[in-house]
């Protein structure tokens, strides 16, 4: 699997002021950072703390309410299509059709993102997420972990630039999660990375950014290197203990 | 990302009816289950109607019970066709590709309306054998198929996008019901008065055939652009 990485001198992502309301509710609240190209970025704080907000703003799949977000220098608001290009979503939900194929599933995304040669795209990427054997199984009958597997393949069928995991762990087993580690480390090289999670060891293991959000807003943004570990998860738990924003 | 290069839309048209027609054609959930509504509705009618007299009365009604069919039936089929986008966040992987959110409407509209219209081809002669003991239709019978395409039309297109609206909500079920009888009301009307004089022949044939129609007609133009045009801001 190749990388796509952005150009280097562009940001891979800028918030500038980013809100999301839902009424009066503010998912998130005024963010404002960036992350360079090739960065991991983890994003930690309790429930409803605005992370997954963040997650549907950076995936277009959500509008802002004010200020902007642009991926790989493209605004996300002005031209989403040509930021869509350049993302790929991994979620606990495996956007994938249980009543077709594994390779039906990833073709079906290969050729609305225009993939050249889609087949033997999909093929290349059914045999680095170790499911060649299966591509002609419908997903139904695939397990958890599998279907994480072919859900990672269509994340990257684009290969995108810019990847969001949304709680990707979630519902795993040891063996999945270990699986599922080694092929993100696989494909990391040149990507850039925005990961929600509530595991904070690894979270913390896998990134080399931090965010920490609490009532829509950024409590602690920055290099993982600048951060000490032991005030950082004093941080964390004071933000958690902080309860529902 | 660099090495893709955007489809038409038309491309990507293509690619989203197949998938949806290779779903249904593989599982025929949504084919049988509207089939056998159909067939049970057709049932009912016919215990309803048993001790009705012969006559030309019949086919004043008939019209209207063949549109009741109908629209029964593809309120089943529209809540059904979009279960298999909410699965697993389906809907979000296809709002995730670079593609206009008309072109997902367009292409979920035909398939509704194949679906509809698959289920009318078996449904509609078997409920004529079926009638055909209380009534001899006028020879202009055969033109109810130009009701019948212009309502599944907008049945499938306006259907579509009420089926969008309602398939996060609780309730979903009644909700579309709810959503849709009224807002069809005025294709339902046309569609119900051309097939009756279609039916009926005659002076009833003349007065009001051509116009149900252009007000059918006119309704599903309105009504689809509308549709096309409101979908991105109903997924978003």
């Amino acid at each position: 699997m190749s990388a796509a990485p952005g150009t280097p001198a562009v940001p891979a992502i800028r918030c500038e002021g980013l809100t999301k309301a839902f009424g009066t509710r503010k998912a998130v609240d005024d963010l404002t950072f960036e992350l360079p190209q090739g960065a991991f970025l983890s994003v930690f704080g309790p429930n409803g703390a605005g992370k997954t907000t963040l997650l549907r703003l950076l995936a277009t799949l959500a509008r802002p309410s004010a200020g902007s977000v642009a991926v790989n220098g493209v605004d996300l608001k002005e031209e989403p299509d040509r930021a869509r290009a350049s993302i790929g979503l991994i979620s606990h939900n495996a956007m994938l059709y249980p009543d077709l194929t594994a390779e039906e599933n990833l073709l079906l995304y290969a050729r609305l993102y225009g993939v050249p040669e889609p087949e033997r795209r999909v093929v290349e990427l059914l045999d680095a997420v170790g499911l060649k054997h299966r591509r002609l199984d419908r997903v139904r009958t695939f397990s958890r972990g599998m279907t994480q597997r072919v859900s990672i393949a269509r994340a990257l069928v684009n290969d995108p630039a810019v990847v969001l995991l949304d709680e990707p762990y979630s519902g795993l087993d040891p063996h999945a999660i270990d699986i599922f580690d080694d092929l993100i480390g696989r494909v990391r090289d040149g990507r850039t990375f925005v990961m929600v999670s509530h595991d904070l060891e690894k979270g913390f293991r896998l990134a080399d950014h931090v965010l920490v959000m609490a009532r829509g807003r950024a409590v602690s943004f920055g290099s993982k290197d600048a951060l000490d570990p032991e005030e950082f998860r004093a941080l964390y738990r004071s933000t958690v203990g902080s309860g529902v924003a | 990302m660099d090495t893709c290069r955007a489809p038409s839309a038309l491309a990507q048209y293509r690619v989203l009816l197949m998938k949806d027609l290779r779903q249904e054609f593989r599982t025929k959930e949504m084919l049988v289950s509207m089939g056998i509504y159909a067939l049970l509705v057709i049932v009912v009618f016919g215990v309803a109607l048993s001790f009705a007299r012969p006559g030309a009365d019949f086919l004043e009604v008939s019209g209207g019970l063949l549109w009741a069919l109908v629209v029964f039936t593809s309120l089943l089929g529209l809540n059904r066709s979009f279960s298999h986008e909410t699965e697993n966040g389906c809907l979000e992987g296809l709002l995730l590709a670079p593609l206009d959110r008309g072109v997902v409407f367009l292409a979920k509209a035909t398939s509704n309306l194949v679906f509809l219209g698959i289920v009318e081809i078996i449904a509609v002669p078997l409920y004529w054998v079926f009638f055909s003991s209380f009534a001899a239709p006028a020879a202009t019978a055969a033109l109810i198929v130009v009701p019948l395409v212009l309502g599944s039309v907008g049945i499938a297109g306006i259907g579509t996008l009420l089926s969008t609206i309602t398939a996060a909500t609780r309730g979903k079920d009644v909700m579309l019901a709810l959503l849709f009888v009224p807002i069809v009301f005025p294709l339902l009307y046309a569609c119900v008065s051309a097939t009756t004089a279609a039916l009926v022949g005659g002076v009833l044939m003349e007065e009001a055939f051509a116009t149900s129609l252009a007000l059918a007609a006119g309704y599903d133009v309105i009504m689809l652009l509308a549709s096309w045009v409101l979908y991105d801001f109903v997924v978003s």
